[in-house]
Parts: structure tokens; C-alpha cells; sequence
């Protein structure tokens, strides 16, 4: 189970939260990408091997939608990478 | 094994949904209400309301039963401005009390929330869950309550006597 911090809660159970994928790529313009970028923005949904960002929802407390970031391969939540925001 | 405490399962509260930025809030409602808890997931008490500040721009007043048309004719709902939602939901929790020395100990079954007078102080409340569904808990003189949406009333009733059997 993972011990996840609400900004609003604080540390609180997996279980209180939903799961809302992870942060994809930002919108293409789809009037001026071309279709298999649009295809890949579409259904590609980012899968590394280590830190992925993702949003969760704390449905069961105070319904605030958050992002961390999480290591696939250990499942810790972790610092985000040096090169991103 | 026996637990000391009492469990009541609580008639209907007078409660409202309240939604939108604190100054908007007040400036409509802010005559009737207690005043706005300062913290996260506390509660504030005055002339028979609490105020229960459960989220952002989110709180849930609740007042006795017998106050509800008072209650709905100075928050007047129908009158709120855009960025204010005012919601009568007062069929929509049923509240339980667990009192006694071993409330704590009770709680300690059904939520997995630390509720340690040290974390979970006197004026707490917060979303969370008891015996796995969505509930609001927070402490009251002597122990606790809690609330889960009405239709669980039954069940949670039933767990709560296995639990302390
Ligand atoms: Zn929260």
C-alpha cells in the first residue's frame, strides 16, 4: 500500500485515492500535427522503466486532484527528475 | 472481548453543502454561519451549527433538525450568487457516536486513519474511510462521530455490534 500526501490531508492510505493515469504529453494542435503524432498523442500513454508522473484523486477525503511522481520500478514516491518541472 | 463505549446511531441533521471562495461565501452566508474554521479539516461550533471545513472552498454546515427551514430560509440557496453552491443534503449522511474509554479503540477497527489526540486534535474532522466506504469522522467530547451516506446505515450498524461483541 502506498502512503500518498494529500496538500490538503497530508499523508493519507492508497485506498483513499483513485487512480487518474498518467500526465501525458502536452495537446498537439491537431489542425497542424500530423496524424501519426496526433495517433500517438491520442493512445500512447507514457509507460518508462522509473519515474513516471501521475495524477490521483482523493476521492474518498477531500476530492482534491494532485500529481507526484512514482518510480515503476521500486513503487516509491519519489522527488521529480532533475530535468522537468 | 467487551469494549467500553456507546455506540448511537443519530436521528437526521439539518446539513448543507457549501462550495465556492471564502470571501463569496461569507458575503452571502457569512451572518448565519459559525466562523470559518482557520485549518484544514477542523471545525468551528456556534448557536447549535458546526462548520466543517472538509475541503478546498468546501465545508458542510450542519445544525439540529428542528433549525432546517431557519436554516434554509437565511442561507437562502435559491438566492446564492454563481460562485456560491449551497446544497440542502440532509437525507444524505446517517452520523454515529462512539463515546466511551474505548471509543479510540473501537475507530481503531473500522478507520485506518491515525485519530491520536496528537494528530487528530479536538476540532477535527476530515474525509476518510471507515470499514471501507467513504465516511466523515471527526471527535467529539468523549470519543468520536462519524457519518456515511444514509443507505449504509444499516450495515455500518451491523458491523459496528460484531465489532464490539
Ligand atoms: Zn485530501
Amino acid at each position: 500500500m502506498l502512503r500518498i500526501t494529500c496538500p490538503y490531508c497530508g499523508s493519507r492510505n492508497e485506498s483513499e485515492f483513485l487512480f487518474g493515469g498518467p500526465v501525458g504529453t502536452e495537446r498537439p494542435d491537431p489542425n497542424t500535427t500530423s496524424d501519426a503524432d496526433w495517433i500517438e498523442y491520442l493512445t500512447v500513454k507514457p509507460n518508462p522503466l522509473g519515474p513516471v508522473q501521475e495524477r490521483w484523486w482523493h476521492a474518498r477525503g477531500c476530492g482534491e486532484w494532485l500529481t507526484i511522481w512514482r518510480d515503476t520500478r521500486t513503487h516509491d514516491i519519489v522527488e521529480a527528475p532533475n530535468d522537468t518541472e | 472481548m467487551g469494549y467500553n463505549v456507546t455506540i448511537n446511531r443519530q436521528g437526521l441533521s439539518a446539513l448543507f453543502d457549501l462550495k465556492g471562495k471564502k470571501g463569496a461565501m461569507s458575503d452571502h452566508a457569512g451572518g448565519i454561519l459559525p466562523v470559518f474554521p482557520d485549518q484544514h479539516n477542523t471545525y468551528t461550533q456556534s448557536a447549535g451549527s458546526t462548520l466543517f471545513h472538509i475541503g478546498r472552498n468546501h465545508w458542510i454546515l450542519r445544525g439540529d433538525i428542528s433549525a432546517e427551514d431557519t436554516l434554509i430560509s437565511t442561507l437562502k440557496p435559491d438566492q446564492a450568487p454563481s460562485d456560491v453552491s449551497i446544497v440542502q443534503v440532509s437525507d444524505t449522511l446517517t452520523f454515529f457516536s462512539v463515546v466511551g474509554a474505548d471509543a479510540a479503540q473501537v475507530m481503531s477497527i473500522a478507520c485506518p486513519l491515525d485519530l491520536h489526540s496528537s494528530v487528530f486534535g479536538a476540532d477535527a474532522v476530515t474525509y476518510t474511510e471507515v470499514f471501507g466506504l467513504k465516511a466523515l469522522v471527526l471527535r467529539q467530547e468523549g470519543g468520536f462521530e462519524f457519518a456515511v451516506e444514509q443507505s449504509f446505515g444499516d450495515l455500518i450498524q451491523d458491523y459496528l455490534d460484531r465489532a464490539i461483541a
